[in-house]
């Protein structure tokens, strides 16, 4: 688990949800983690203050293995881009003097900015195929329109709990979403 | 600046931050415009050398303490990037807790749905980003 936490979350570059989203189809090809509880990570690291995935990190070292579990996964996830952002820094070197080194960059941020989609798809996907569609749907509007009327990230994810909270399953919904 | 300072200030942007350039007014506010350690142009460097690194765009984070104190600097700055990483364990023990009420259990996934949608603008950026990238090539 050590080992892929720490090739997944270092293989991408720009953003740090693209390398969830590696990590999520590893865990899952190999049976360790369901939708449901990439859902359920992916709630309480976006709560978290500071970076997400690192919160996301820790919150699955310590599913499956407690307080070295955590500690590993952070770890993981965090030293090899600070080595070798300390490395840039310290040689001041212009990352982008050459054209390879563009070129590089471009296509890495084309695969994130995929990924990253993907990572949207698959949190939305079962609840899309769920009993409670319109539920999702108006639950993805409200959180669009809130984003789009300028609230911070956080204060959607506050007002989509409440409505989530105010507007529980019905007693058929859940059974039907357990089977 | 003493490390335990410049922890402090980092420590401070980061928990006040959802996001990896989020800490960016914050830190930038303290160090540039407060205790005069570092320049904007340190600054944006930082945030390149954070883009164009394997991992969280958070790092750039370590980039700046590497700025204001060379490389003991940047361990503060990691350490400052990877703590509040650790506020998720009791989130998750309290969450896991009351997971069998279905009010929670819906606002649960209300959030997971908000989570995904605020996904989407964020992933459109990076594809503009890469866009703009690819027309200067």
């Amino acid at each position: 688990m050590a080992w892929l936490v720490t090739r997944d979350a270092n293989k991408t570059i720009g953003s740090g949800m693209a390398s969830i989203e590696l990590l999520r189809r590893t865990l899952e090809r190999r049976g360790w983690l369901d939708d449901r509880e990439h859902g359920v990570l992916n709630a309480v690291a976006r709560f978290t203050p500071g970076t997400n995935v690192l919160a996301y990190l820790a919150a699955l070292g310590w599913t499956y293995d407690g307080a070295a579990g955590a500690a590993i996964a952070v770890l993981g996830g965090s030293v090899p881009g600070s080595v070798v952002v300390t490395i840039l820094t310290a040689a001041a070197a212009s990352v982008d003097r050459w054209r390879a080194v563009r070129v590089g960059l471009t296509v890495a941020t084309l695969v994130a900015a995929g990924l990253v989609l993907v990572n949207a798809w698959s949190l939305v996907k079962p609840h899309v195929r769920g009993p409670r569609v319109v539920w999702t749907l108006a639950s993805i509007a409200l959180a669009a329109a809130l984003y789009f009327a300028g609230a911070t990230p956080v204060r959607v994810l506050l007002a989509l709990a409440v409505w989530g909270a105010c507007t529980p399953a019905s007693a058929a919904a859940e059974a039907d979403k357990t089977s | 600046m003493s490390l335990l300072l410049l922890y402090a200030l980092l420590l401070k942007a980061s928990l006040t931050s959802f996001s990896g350039v989020g800490a960016l007014p914050q830190i930038r506010q303290d160090l540039v415009v407060t205790y005069h350690v570092m320049t904007d142009d340190d600054l944006s460097r930082a945030v390149l050398f954070g883009r164009s690194s394997p991992g969280p765009v958070g790092l750039y984070i370590v980039s700046v303490g590497h700025a204001v104190r060379g490389v003991p600097g940047a361990v503060v700055g990691w350490l400052a990037l990877a703590s509040p990483a650790f506020l998720a364990i009791p989130m998750l023990a309290l969450l896991r807790r009351s997971l069998h009420l279905p009010r929670v259990r819906s606002a649960l996934d209300a959030v997971i749905i908000a989570s995904a949608t605020l996904l989407v603008p964020s992933g459109i950026v990076l594809l503009r980003d890469a866009l703009a990238q690819l027309l200067n090539l």
